[in-house]
């Protein structure tokens, strides 16, 4: 086999790199890592930069993130309040690593420590939850005009977790905690809506019958006004039909020169006038000028 | 040369598997999947190294029988005792003969069956949510490959070499499975190269690659099986082992297509090509071409230029820059890849991150968006009520009260940019989520104290101030390096259930403007009207009036001059008078005249036929056309 230099050069050089990297190793200036020897902690690195170790299976590094880890709750829990109303919440939690040499071995079980801690850690803020909300009423997470106690229920919440975290020496501290969301339940949710609901429902009617009703005031006002003007019109017009019978009794004198005349005349003036529409008249053959039947060319006319 | 084959057999089943052992162990160290998926293809060539070596030794063993036989027989000319039958005569080539024909088909769809069972449950396996992992130790992994691959390839390149030298077919598979073998390690290497460059599915997307070529290796050697059932055998000929597979020795020595490209270009310009000096200076270049590249490679890692708009965080190994300042837009020199290294972020882009719902990014946008219309993935909030607080104080009887809560839809973006890029990168994990919680437990908060209708309506522009604010504090307070740019309360409204009952309120609105105006309508219709009446009446009046007086009048001067005629001819004027409005009078009426002088009958008069006669003469006004 022809041994070529330039292949020699290169793998001697892989090897050396390769050996190089089994016995270094590198730190983030966002992570901190432990060293374990035959599987055992034994050396915390919080610092960045370039580390000796002993090559795998003797010495094993294992990296962690320890800037603030961001964790929210995926899901709502629900809890009772001090004045029994069901509230849906969630928090977010901000954590990171403080003592890896302590966190390693309580979380490394997983794949993941940083989701093991978590998982820990959920549990912690739940109770604490629980313990917090049945503590105060409703009004303290829901009040108008920004009176609600926000603050005072994240810290007292905050306050037994960080409690919790210390004791069991987790190797972790924890930041800060904020409620990230308020709900309630499904059934009380639908109930809302229905109060919404009937809450726009009562502004529906009002309009409704406050229109109604101002359009019969309206109606109602004109209609009086129409009823005051034909009145006032009527009482001027018999009025005015007085004077004009006043006037025309002036002239009733004249009739009085022979009253037997202006009788038959106003008599027959009445029988034209009632004859004007449509009538049935019965006339027997002595009615004049049906009595010219009969044949009486002379016969006397009646005036009945 | 017996030796030599039957060894070279022997270093390429222990590279194989030494290899494939340091492979497995390598890629669960680094956690690499390709890595992991190579390690399976080392374990084939393992398999058909052992098989090929077997062979081999079988082969040998029937070569050295043929020789002990051939000596016998110049030594002991015309016995009888080695004129026995060829199975008896031949133990090794019966031997071999066997394993030909039994061991090694069954031995073939053994390895089929794996090349197809691996490649189909590798592939499951890797399409799990679950599988992909960060890379740990990538650079000791990259390094590892590299080596494994250069190992593989040199013993590899070695046994083909020799197997076409000296024509050794049974040394070809196990060689091509080693050369084979260092691509692929060359290509998990590259594959985590990939991932720390900015790739962080690189290494997943190798293993889907490695997986599928699997499956292809699987189906050539399925393909192979059926052709030997209807191969025609021809007895004395060499024959190409059955578990070899062309395609593996087609990616594990490409140079067979170089070379066969050549001879075609050969043929085409009717000279030798292959035999110019720049052709063999190319192919002998070949070798130190590749490590310049790489080196050309690593230099390059030493220049960084950072783009307009992004800022860029150098460490030394893994250490910030001395200067403890971000590179800045333009050219920058540093030390080579693996000791520093650069991350970029987009400092001056306006970020944003979606608080509530989100809106969903359909392509039948629509031109209108309505309350009533779900148009995002709806999130409620609690939202206080100020109304209905103030109604149930009113109304409290003392038993539970009803919460003032009401329901609203927000979605809300939340425009930012990085001001702080040491802050931004160093302090949290993942500073763009940590924000939008800090922004969510603001609206959260605002809302739940803030009155659902006041900031539906007037307080919309105020609410988007104060939440710009009070993000920008929460933000500031744990150290983000962000600038709130703006909070957008964009898409604020009840929820989707509720909506169409806030529109019946203005509906209602609009319908009880409606009513007043008709019935203002109605009023002027009723006034005019009744003014008219009024007028009407007053006239008609009047006009009875000038008639009562004037026929008064007239009537007074007509008597007066009657008189003197009555006084003339009293009857006569009487009967005329008499006569002349008779004939006036009667003239439009209906009249009956009964000339009977029997007055005991009984006359009966059908007044029925003169009523419908009347009634025909009704005038009925003609149907108005539409």
């Amino acid at each position: 086999m022809k041994k070529n230099p330039l292949t020699l050069a290169v793998g001697i050089l892989l090897i050396l790199i390769v050996g190089l990297l089994l016995f270094v190793f590198q730190v983030r200036q966002s992570e901190v890592a432990v060293v374990t020897t035959f599987g055992k902690a034994t050396r915390p690195i919080t610092d960045a930069g370039p580390h000796w170790k002993w090559p795998w299976p003797i010495q094993k590094v294992y990296k962690f993130d320890q800037r603030v880890q961001n964790f929210t709750e995926d899901k709502l829990t629900e809890g009772l309040t001090q004045d029994s109303f069901n509230l849906l919440t969630s928090v977010y939690v901000g954590w990171k690593i403080t003592d890896p040499t302590a966190f390693f071995p309580r979380f490394a079980g997983g794949d993941d420590p940083i989701v093991e801690a978590e998982r820990v850690l959920e549990r912690t803020v739940a109770n604490a939850k629980a313990a917090v909300v049945g503590q105060h009423p409703l009004s303290d997470f829901l009040s108008p005009g920004q009176h609600n106690q926000f603050a005072a229920i994240e810290e007292e919440i905050l306050g037994i977790v960080r409690r919790d975290v210390q004791a069991n020496d987790y190797g972790l501290e924890i930041e800060f905690l904020g409620i990230k969301k308020l709900g309630l339940p499904e059934n009380v949710t639908q109930s809302v809506f229905e109060r919404m609901t009937s809450e726009r429902q009562v502004l529906i009617s009002k309009s409704q019958f406050e229109g109604e009703a101002e359009a019969q005031k309206i109606r109602s006002e004109a209609d009086r006004k129409a009823a005051e003007t034909l009145a006032n019109a009527e009482g001027q017009a018999t009025q005015i039909r007085g004077k004009a019978e006043a006037e025309a009794a002036k002239y009733l004198a004249v009739f009085q020169q022979n009253p037997e005349l202006a009788n038959f005349i106003f008599r027959l003036n009445a029988l034209e006038g009632s004859l004007k529409d449509r009538s049935i008249l019965i006339f027997d053959q002595h009615t004049p000028p049906f009595d010219l039947f009969r044949g009486g060319f002379g016969a006397k006319p009646s005036t009945r | 040369m017996e030796r030599n084959t039957h060894k070279n057999g022997l270093v390429n089943l222990l590279i194989a598997l030494g290899a494939g052992v340091a492979a497995f162990a390598a890629a669960r160290y680094s956690h690499s999947l390709a890595g992991l998926v190579a390690s399976v293809y080392l374990g084939l060539g393992a398999l058909v190294a052992a098989v090929s070596w077997f062979q081999t030794r079988l082969e040998d063993r029937e070569r050295l029988e043929r020789l002990e036989l051939d000596e016998l027989t110049r030594s002991r000319t015309g016995s009888t005792l080695f004129e026995a039958k060829d199975a008896e005569a031949f133990p090794a080539r019966r031997a071999r003969e066997q394993f030909e024909r039994f061991f090694v088909p069954i031995f073939t769809v053994l390895l089929c069956l794996i090349q197809a069972g691996g490649a189909y449950f590798l592939w499951r396996w890797l399409a799990k949510p679950g599988t992909a992992a960060t890379l740990q130790e990538p650079m000791a992994g990259m390094f590892l490959f590299f080596l494994f691959a250069l190992v593989l390839f040199m013993v590899g390149r070695f046994g083909a070499t020799f197997a076409r030298l000296r024509n050794q077919r049974l040394l070809r598979p196990s060689s091509s499975y080693l050369l084979l073998n260092a691509l692929l390690c060359a290509v998990v290497a590259v594959g985590i190269i990939l991932v720390q460059s900015g790739f962080p599915r690189a290494d997943l997307y190798v293993a889907f690659v490695l997986c599928g070529l699997l499956g292809l290796v699987a189906l050539e050697t399925l393909v192979a099986l059926v052709l030997e059932i209807y191969r025609p055998r021809v007895k004395g000929k060499i024959e190409r082992p059955l578990y070899e597979s062309r395609l593996v020795g087609l990616l594990g020595q490409p140079e067979g297509l170089i070379t066969t490209a050549a001879q075609a270009i050969d043929y085409q310009f009717g000279f030798k090509v292959s035999e110019t000096w720049f052709y063999k200076f190319f192919i002998q270049a070949v070798l130190w071409l590749a490590p310049l590249q790489l080196a050309v490679l690593v230099l390059s890692t030493c220049v960084v230029i950072i783009e307009p708009g992004e800022q860029g965080l150098l460490e030394r190994f893994g250490k910030p820059a001395a200067t403890g300042q971000p590179l800045n837009a333009g050219l920058h020199f540093k030390a080579p890849w693996p000791v520093d290294q650069v991350y970029r972020f987009r400092t001056e882009q306006i970020q944003s991150v979606q608080v509530g719902s989100v809106p969903e990014h359909d392509d039948h946008r629509e031109t209108v968006v309505l309350w009533t219309v779900s148009h995002s993935r709806e999130e409620n909030f609690l939202v206080a009520n100020r109304d209905s607080a103030a109604l149930e104080q009113a109304g409290e009887t003392g038993g539970k009260r009803t919460p003032p809560v009401s329901l609203l839809t927000v979605s809300i973006p939340v425009q930012f940019q990085i001001t702080n890029l040491m802050d931004w990168a160093y302090r949290n994990e993942d500073a763009p989520a940590l924000l939008q919680d800090l922004a969510t437990r603001e609206v959260v908060r605002y809302l739940a104290g803030v009155d659902m209708n006041h900031i539906m309506a007037g307080g919309r522009a105020d609410a988007s101030a104060e939440l710009q604010k009070l993000i920008q504090r929460s933000a500031n307070e744990r150290a983000l390096g962000a600038r709130i740019i703006s909070v957008g309360l964009q898409d604020l409204h009840p929820p989707v259930k509720v909506a169409p009952d806030y529109e019946k309120v203005i509906s209602a609105l609009h319908s009880k403007q409606a009513k007043i105006l008709a019935a203002q309508a109605d009023q002027i219709r009723t006034n005019s009207m009744s003014a008219a009446a009024a007028a009407a009446v007053l006239d008609q009046a009047r006009a009875q009036r000038v008639a009562t007086e004037v026929r008064a009048v007239s009537q007074a001067g007509l008597f007066t001059n009657q008189i003197p005629a009555y006084q003339a001819a009293p009857e006569v004027y009487r009967q005329r008078q008499y006569l002349e409005t008779f004939a006036r009078a009667t003239g439009g009426a209906r009249k009956y005249v009964l000339l009977t002088t029997n007055t005991h009958d009984v006359i009966t008069f059908d007044l029925q036929e003169s009523i419908a006669r009347d009634m025909l003469n009704l005038n009925i006004a003609p149907a108005k056309t539409p």
